[in-house]
């Protein structure tokens, strides 16, 4: 294992490997079936909305429970667009930046309120955002919904439709996680993980918590709108169904599942996302909540950083195994949650007012 | 003048429902100091066993009784094992271990009852009395009038009897009431079932009106969170006021504001937050902050 | 009869060990003090007794091992601790922080004599029997948590820097009173106090902790004659 990561730490090697899966991903809706192409383009569309959330959510530490509201609107917006005839790039941009602005409008309300409050806020837009779909019919096309075909394959490509829409995801996907990436990793990426581990401290630093939280959020919008574009291209059609409460439960519960702060867990998130529900359905369509519920919960028990973070528990077991065991009077395993210990706790007798209640039945 | 009437009592019966909700809210809040997103969902449930009682042959009352109880036991049993776990841990990954619960509690209504439609007996007549001049429903009268009842006896609960003081010290600082020989423990899944119970009250009393689904109770629950974040999660009466607006408010803007109409009148509260938040950032009754982090 | 016996004690917060074995003698009816600097150990000392921290080591209380115990077990066994920083119910009026101290009991007929012999202790206490403890004074709350902590009617009291945050003069009130209920009610006492004499007024002999370690212990009088302790703690 470790020999593996030192590998990859090379420069040169890391190039090529990405080089090799980027050109792997290149041929591959060449020969895949048509079906697998569709499956993984529905990936792609829900890891952008995934990602996104995951900014707001897994990298700020604000529980996001409406992100699906963004992804309809962007959905919503492009299938205007579409069908108004405009160029495809401002329909793109269109379907970014309206749900981008709607997403700052609701952060500079709800991020106000601080604490769960965000959540309690946005649980609301997908409940308000069906009906307001039924009722915008000139825009929306109702309860029917509206289609709007735009990602047939041209013919001077010689592609098949299921091809062109990869190829279109493709570059949308790769795009979004390049850039969130290295959003997360410079100055703003920073400021997330200061505001989310301590807002008292951001405010010492400088940091205003409410901004950050406000451009965590519009972000996240963004990134909802994008994959509510590729939506569309993937599915050509979006009706009120698209943001309905439950599919924002399936993305919060996704996220969580590929891994809260992790730019990976968030493309196994969408795989996540689309194949487990495919499974259930399969089996008894009843079976998707409850299904959805328990692994869920399962990963928070077992694995609270999300399946990306599996490898690294599986090494540490590995390694407990191998090493002989911890000096006596073992010190408590900790809370499954990423906040370090920090220097503040450790001093003697720092009881908070609701300190870590430690009791079992 | 008659129509006005008849909305605004509706309103109170359709309010005293989200205040139910938005008080086992606060129960819980206040014993375990994160948001339940799972007690609509959980209170579903409940409804759920009231009907299959009824199906059993019960008595309609006899079997919300037993729902009640049986719901207690649920709460109690889902804090011990489920919430314990994750409390006094980053609040985030306790807001998602609540909707994950909720996940699995609409799914286990799902597997068991399906998604149809079921008709819920009502525990009231379906019949009028004129007030004021006013056409009023007696469902709605005495639903309000139950969980008027039922938060009066929740108050003589909290402030006069021993559970309820003992109750109240954990809500306030579990470490502290630990050292006076509080079994913290015990006493947070007391208040996980009492605030089951009340939300099974709630969904038995709505569930005629709405009929059972899994979902049955997800745009109360918004409700009610809406009536917590006007009302303030320490005070449970700002909580009750604030439901009690919000169901007739939204019900004469339904009818008044030709705009919002029946389809989206669950904007109205939305709406008003959004508008305080912006014309008051400290929020409603001026605390900085309404949710402990 | 030793009422509270500590041996090699250790304690720990997350991966951080505290206490590297310290061991304590209580005998019935006895008042010990902990002494030592900043972060020495002397409140996660009375916390390992109290169940509030994870430790290691043996402790046994009134014959029994009470090493593990959660902190209202511990209770139940007759030990009240006034923590660090007070720890009163804020939103809970005067009255009925007395009435959770006494939670445990069962003999409701002496209660509410008992509520009028803290009254009597901390007069102080009267004119606010009806307000939320948040809204007393940092004096007035101290008053609270010993009296909420006698109305357990404990055998051992846990008492931690009384005297932490308090004017010199509301601090000697407090110390007053404590040691008028330590004559009339007879209940053994552990004291952590970091004003030396106020400590001394209250205990018959001390432990001296260094970095979670015991590094002397001796009656008050031995003690009080150290030079390393007048210079340590009595600011001489």
């Amino acid at each position: 294992m470790r020999t593996i990561s030192a590998v990859l730490a090379n420069r040169s090697v890391r190039a090529s490997l990405i080089a090799v899966v980027a050109i792997a991903l290149i041929v591959a809706p060449l020969i895949l079936p048509a079906f697998t192409n569709q499956t993984l383009v529905r990936i792609g569309v829900y890891a952008v909305a995934i990602l996104g959330l995951n900014i707001v959510m897994g990298y700020t530490g604000q529980v996001n429970l409406g992100q699906i509201f963004f992804v309809g609107l962007g959905a919503y917006v492009a299938a205007y667009g579409v069908n108004h005839d405009w160029n495809i790039l401002l329909v793109f941009v269109a379907a970014c930046v309206i749900p981008g602005i709607v997403g700052l409008f609701v952060a500079l309300a709800a991020a106000r309120l601080g604490g769960l409050a965000i959540a309690m806020v946005t649980i609301a837009l997908p409940i308000v955002g069906v009906p307001l779909a039924k009722r915008l019919d000139e825009f929306t096309g109702g309860s029917q919904g509206t289609s709007a075909r735009f990602t047939d394959a041209p013919d001077w490509s010689g592609l098949y439709n299921d091809q062109w829409q990869f190829y279109i995801v493709l570059l949308v996907t790769a795009a979004a996680f390049l850039l969130a990436r290295n959003l997360v990793r410079g100055r703003y990426g920073r400021s997330f993980g200061v505001v989310r581990e301590n807002e008292a401290v951001a405010a010492s630093m400088g940091i205003s918590p409410y901004r950050t939280k406000v451009l965590a959020f519009t972000v996240a919008s963004i990134f909802g709108g994008a994959s509510g574009f590729l939506y569309l291209a993937a599915v050509q059609y979006t009706s009120p169904e698209t943001l309905s409460f439950g599919h924002s439960i399936s993305l919060v519960a996704a996220m969580v599942i590929g891994g809260a702060g992790s730019i990976t867990g968030a493309l196994i998130g969408g795989a996540y996302y689309v194949f487990v529900p495919q499974l259930t359905n399969a089996i008894d369509p009843n079976l998707t909540a409850i299904s959805q519920g328990a692994i869920l919960l399962a990963v928070l028990f077992l694995l609270p950083q999300g399946l990306v973070s599996l490898p690294r528990v599986i090494r540490r077991l590995a390694r407990r195994r191998t090493a002989p065991s911890t000096p006596s009077g073992k010190p408590p395993q900790n809370s499954p949650v990423h906040h370090p210990t920090t220097e503040a706790a450790v001093r003697e007798g720092l009881e908070t007012q609701r300190g870590k209640i430690d009791h079992e039945d | 003048m008659g129509t006005f009437i008849q909305l605004v009592v509706d309103g109170l019966a359709t309010g005293s429902i989200y205040a139910a909700l938005a008080l086992a809210i606060v129960l819980v809040n206040q014993a375990t100091g994160l948001i339940n997103f799972a007690q609509g969902g959980m209170a579903v449930l409940s409804a759920y066993i009231a009907y299959a009682f009824t199906r059993l042959g019960l008595p309609l009352i006899l079997a919300i009784l037993i729902a009640v109880v049986v719901s207690f036991l649920i709460g109690a049993v889902i804090e011990r094992f489920l919430i314990r776990r994750f409390e006094g841990g980053d609040p985030d990954t306790a807001v998602v271990v609540t909707i994950g619960l909720l996940a699995l509690v609409t799914g286990i209504c799902a597997v068991r009852w399906g998604y149809n439609n079921l008709a819920f007996p009502s525990l009231f007549p379906l019949t009028s009395v004129e007030i004021l001049g006013a056409v009023v429903s007696v469902r709605s009268l005495a639903t309000t009038v139950t969980i008027v009842a039922i938060m009066v006896a929740l108050q003589v609960l909290f402030l006069r009897t021993k559970l309820g003081l003992a109750l109240r010290a954990v809500a306030d600082n579990p470490s502290s009431a630990a050292l006076s020989g509080l079994p913290v423990g015990r006493l947070l899944m007391v208040g996980w079932g009492f605030a089951a119970s009340l939300g099974a009250i709630a969904g038995v009393l709505v569930a005629p009106q709405l009929t059972l689904t899994p979902g049955m109770l997800d745009t109360a629950l918004v409700y009610a969170l809406a009536a917590v974040i006007l009302g303030g999660l320490s005070s449970p009466i700002g909580c009750v006021v604030a439901a009690s607006a919000i169901g007739v408010l939204e019900n004469l803007a339904a009818v008044y504001v030709p705009l919002v109409g029946h389809d989206l009148k669950i904007a109205v509260p939305f709406v008003l937050i959004f508008v305080i938040l912006v014309i008051r950032p400290q929020g409603l009754f001026g605390r900085k902050v309404v949710v402990r982090v | 009869m030793t009422l509270l016996e500590l041996a090699g004690v250790t304690a720990y917060y997350g991966p951080v060990q505290v206490l590297h074995g310290v061991g304590l003698s209580v005998p019935e009816g006895g008042s010990v003090g902990i002494l030592g600097a900043n972060g020495a150990g002397k409140t996660t000392t009375l916390r390992a007794i109290s169940g509030t921290v994870r430790t290691g080591g043996r402790i046994s209380f009134d014959g029994h091992d009470v090493r593990g115990l959660r902190p209202d077990q511990v209770a139940v066994r007759g030990v009240a601790h006034v923590p660090e920083g007070r720890g009163t119910l804020g939103q809970l009026s005067v009255r009925e922080n007395l009435l959770v101290g006494a939670y445990l009991r069962k003999d409701r007929a002496a209660i509410s004599g008992d509520i009028d012999y803290c009254l009597d202790l901390f007069p102080q206490l009267q004119d606010r029997i009806g307000s939320r403890a948040a809204s007393l004074s940092g004096g007035e709350q101290q008053m609270l948590a010993v009296a909420r902590a006698f109305m357990a009617k404990p055998k051992l009291l846990l008492l931690d820097e009384a005297s932490l945050g308090l004017a010199p003069s509301t601090s000697k009130a407090v110390y007053e009173a404590i040691r008028r209920l330590r004559v009339e009610s007879g209940i053994a006492m552990v004291v952590v106090e970091q004003n030396a004499n106020l400590a001394f007024s209250l205990v018959d002999s001390a432990t001296v902790l260094e970095t979670g370690r015991n590094v002397l212990t001796g009656s008050a009088a031995e003690l009080k004659g150290m030079d390393e302790i007048r210079r340590a703690y009595l600011g001489g």
